[in-house]
This record gives structure tokens, sequence and C-alpha cells, in this order.
């Protein structure tokens, strides 16, 4: 008898308060599709968790240092020699993870604040202000801590890409890109999606994921607030997801939640740094078409790859899946390159393990989205104009 | 049992092939993992040593009665665990494969006894993470 499955958020945070939910990581629920087939398994499982753990330069940290005695309007602000934006109010300000430490110092910069803040260490706070009649103090040279600041939270504009190409190098030097080490001649390729349990490869349409949804964000309780930026819905797809960079998300959540272990600030050499996050997605199986597709599996996913020493028209040159990219080489006409990932499946299954057992022990509840994502978005490019 | 050595010459000591005594003498199987001669004729040479641990002991006193240096080393390359998250993109660029995802856990591992210590990695690791002490 094949029961039409229809669960709601509601009862399966019923089972949740229960401790009664059944809970599959994206990759345990695999082989449990094949084994009892669709239907059964929507009927048996009621939450999917997924997780990915790579750089995400589109993020960065609101911050609020609270106000010293006298006060001050911080209009340039350092911290540990990075500069944070010093065009909100007096003492409010917003890290980028991109932004590099000021020269001559390298290999530092505001993702790498972020992650020593999370650590618990102390950061080096020097600001200056105009002095006005309101604030008259002009600088402050002090150390901070994520305990004695006011707030601080991710806010990462774009996160979780949905897929991302493979990158290669045809030329005969060595390049240095965001997709890592380049060697000369296709000797390697790097790829950077956690293809089978990435969050949006799971619920490719955002048929569950929504504005609201409660996340997994950095070892925090954290939200999907808005699509991300560069969203685009016109990547073609295979097996029902697309075969490059497709949706991504904005997030949310409160760093003083977070866990250090699930950020890292990266140096990457000829490009400079970037933060790399651990965020895992709950997917609630409300029915056997989610069920579905939180099924699919490295085999079924693919991503092209393109040749990174071309500065611009990088035209897809094949296509791999992402079982044959985790293999160690792909091959293409006939050569055998090695490949690379850049983001640690390790740490995306020990996101989706951990988002599980907040589950299991009913410690994470699933939130309804209040608001779709979009159903469509385009991407447009820069045009160059002289008025 | 596998040992490995640094070997370090000055110009007169090196007439002799040390590889080849080490096989021809003690019957132990060197797998020379980095050398460098310098302009002067000096140079070192890190090598591994498969064999009985009686005939690396023996080996090693012959070199130095030769006039060589011998130290012994552990690990001439170092993976700091914490600030590894073994994302992988070392892993391809290491030329011997010593780099390698365990395929169980997925967690980036160094095999320190094939690694010839020539740096491809260090800057393909965003989080500094491996080092090299020679």
């Amino acid at each position: 008898m094949v029961i039409n499955v229809a669960k709601t958020y509601e009862e399966i945070n019923e089972k949740i308060r229960a401790k009664k939910a059944v809970v599959y990581t994206a990759e345990e629920v695999v082989d449990l599709v094949k084994k009892k087939g669709v239907e059964k398994a929507a009927e048996e499982v009621d939450v999917v968790t997924t997780g990915t753990f790579g750089a995400m330069c589109s993020s960065g940290a609101f911050l609020n240092f609270g106000h010293a005695d006298p006060p001050i309007r911080m209009t340039n602000i350092l911290l540990n020699d990075v500069q944070a934006y010093g065009g909100l109010a007096a003492v409010d300000t917003y890290i980028g993870a991109t932004q590099m430490v000021e020269a001559p110092k390298t290999g530092y910069g505001g993702a790498h604040v972020i992650e020593d803040l999370v650590a618990g260490k102390r950061i080096h706070l020097h600001a200056w202000g105009p002095g006005t009649d309101c604030y008259v103090r002009k600088n402050i040279d002090t150390y901070i801590s994520l305990d004695d600041i006011n707030e601080a939270y991710l806010y990462n504009p774009r996160n979780i890409y949905q897929n991302y190409g493979v990158a290669t190098n045809t030329s005969d030097r060595t390049i240095h890109t965001y997709m890592g080490k380049l060697l000369p001649k296709m000797r390697n390729a790097t790829y950077s999606s956690a293809g089978q349990l990435s969050p949006l490869l799971n619920d490719p349409h955002c048929d569950t994921i929504g504005i609201g949804t409660r996340i997994f964000l950095a070892g925090g309780e954290g939200y999907v607030s808005w699509q991300g930026t560069q969203f685009k819905t016109t990547v073609e797809e295979v097996n029902g997801v697309p075969v490059g960079g497709s949706r991504t998300m904005a997030l949310i959540g409160d760093m003083k939640q977070m866990d250090a272990k699930y950020l890292r600030g990266l140096d990457i050499t000829g490009y400079g740094t970037s933060l790399a996050i651990g965020v895992g997605v709950p997917i609630p199986i409300l029915n056997k078409d989610v069920m579905q597709r939180c099924a699919i599996s490295d085999e079924e996913i693919f991503a092209e790859m393109v040749d990174y020493s071309l500065p611009t028209g990088r035209t897809p040159m094949a296509r791999y899946n992402y079982a044959q990219l985790r293999s160690g080489t792909v091959e293409y006409q006939g050569k055998k390159i090695r490949t690379s990932s850049m983001s640690s499946y390790a740490g995306a299954r020990d996101v989706a393990e951990t988002l599980k057992d907040w589950i299991d022990n009913g410690e994470f509840l699933l939130n309804k989205p209040c608001l779709d994502l979009p159903k469509e978005g385009k991407l447009k490019g820069l045009k160059e104009r002289s008025e | 049992m596998e040992c490995k050595y640094k070997i370090e010459f000055e110009e007169g000591a090196a007439q002799e092939s040390v590889t080849y005594i080490l096989v021809s003498e003690f019957s132990l199987k060197p797998n020379v993992l980095k050398a460098e001669i310098d302009g002067d004729g000096s140079g070192k040479m890190l090598i591994s040593l498969k064999g009985e641990e009686d005939d690396i002991v023996e080996g090693m006193e012959k070199l130095k009665s030769m006039g060589f240096k011998v130290t012994e080393f552990e690990g001439h390359i170092t993976h700091d665990m914490d600030r590894c998250f073994s994302c992988g993109a070392c892993v391809s660029v290491c030329p011997t494969r010593s780099i390698y995802h365990d395929k169980g856990t997925w967690i980036v591992k160094i095999n320190t006894g094939t690694c010839i210590g020539c740096g491809s990695c260090l800057g393909a690791c965003s989080v500094k993470a491996i080092n090299l002490v020679i």
C-alpha cells in the first residue's frame, strides 16, 4: 500500500520535542532511499540534515562595541590592524572577511578577526572620530573580546552556493586563485561543493528552505535572512540540480553562540583572505518529493570544468560528477588530472552529524519559513558607461 | 624498520656514493627525500632508510667515520591538526601523493615517509597548517 505522506512542520517539531524524530544526514539517506524506496523512506524519515564547510568570501560581522566615557563617534576603525566600516552609528561597525590587514603586515584579515573573536581572543581596537559636540572624543586605543562587546552577529550576504565550477589551468605557469593553487598544463583541478551533503543541492528549488529557515551556523543557531547576492535560477539542470553556481543564501547568526572549530580565517595565496564557515541546513521531509530530492548522490551531481588561466570567456571544457571529482583523478582528452577539494568534506559531515544530534536530542526545532525565496533570478553583468 | 636521517657533508667528504655504500655494505633500502649541493661542494641530503635496526646503526656509524655529519629526525614536515580543517587544497599539488584524504573519514593526512620536502603544499594551504622543519 502506498501512503501519500504529507507531514507538517508542527508534526515534525512535536516529534523533535518528544525526542522521537527520525533524522538522517543527506549522506546516510542516499542508501536508505535506495534500499527502502522513496515512499517508505519519506514515511520513516522526518528530517534530513545537510552540511558544508568551505570558503565563503561574502561574509562578515556586525559589531557594537559599547560606549567609552567620554564617548566617540568612530569613523576610522581598525581591529587588529584590519579596517572595519566607519559609516554606521557611533560604535557600530561591519567587518568584512576579505578586508586585508594594513600593509606591511600580510596573511591576516577580517576573517581572522572574526575567528579570533569567536575563539575568545582579545582584539586590538584602534579607532578615530572627528570629535563633535555630542561625541567629544577623537580616538580610542583598547582591547575588546566577544564577551565584553554588546552585539556581534555574522551577516553574510552570499553563502552556501548551490554548486560551483571546477577550476583548472591550461597555461604554462602555476597560477594562484581563490580556487587554490593550479599547476601548469592541467596537472590538477579543484572543486568546492560538498556535493551530496551540500544544503542547496538537497533542496534544489528551495521547496522547504526559505527566509526564516533556522540553520546551523558555525556551531550556533542562525537563520536564512534573504536570498544571497548573485542568486540565479537560470543554470542548466541535470538530475534536477544545476551544473554550476546557482542559488545562494544570505545568512545571519549570533557569534556569541558560535564555536571557532567551525570557522577558519583563510589566507589564500595570490588572492587574499576569506572565511571558511561550517553551515548546515535541516530539510523537513514534508512529502515524498522532498525525500526524493534529498536522496541525490555524488554520482548524480555534475559540475563543469573551466580554465582559470583565461582572464575572460571561460567556457566549460568538461563535465564531471562529484564521485569522479572525489576519486582523486578525472580524465580530460585522455589525460589524467588530479583533483583537490577546496571545501572540507570531513567538515561538512561533522556539521550534518552535529545538527542531526541537536535534533535527535530535541534541542533544535525547525522554523517554517515566513517567505519563499524567489522562484526566478537572473544574473546581470556590470556595464561600463561614461555617464 | 624505517628511519630518517639528515646527512651533511663538506667538500672533502663528497668523494663516495653514500647510497651505494648503504645498499652494498649494509643491505639498506635508501630513499633520498631531498638533496642539495651548494656551490662550494658542501651539501645535505635527507634520506629515509629501510632495513634491520643493526644495519641502520652500523651504516650510520660508517658514514660518521667517513666525515659525514649524521642527524636522525622524526618528521621533516609537520601537520597542525588544530588549524587544518581537511579542505584538501594541498592534496593535488603534492608530486609524491604523500598528502591524501583518508577515504573513510575524509580527513587530510600526510605520509611523512614518502614526503620529499619540496614545499609545493605550503602555498596551497590557506590556514598554514603545514610546515617544513628542514
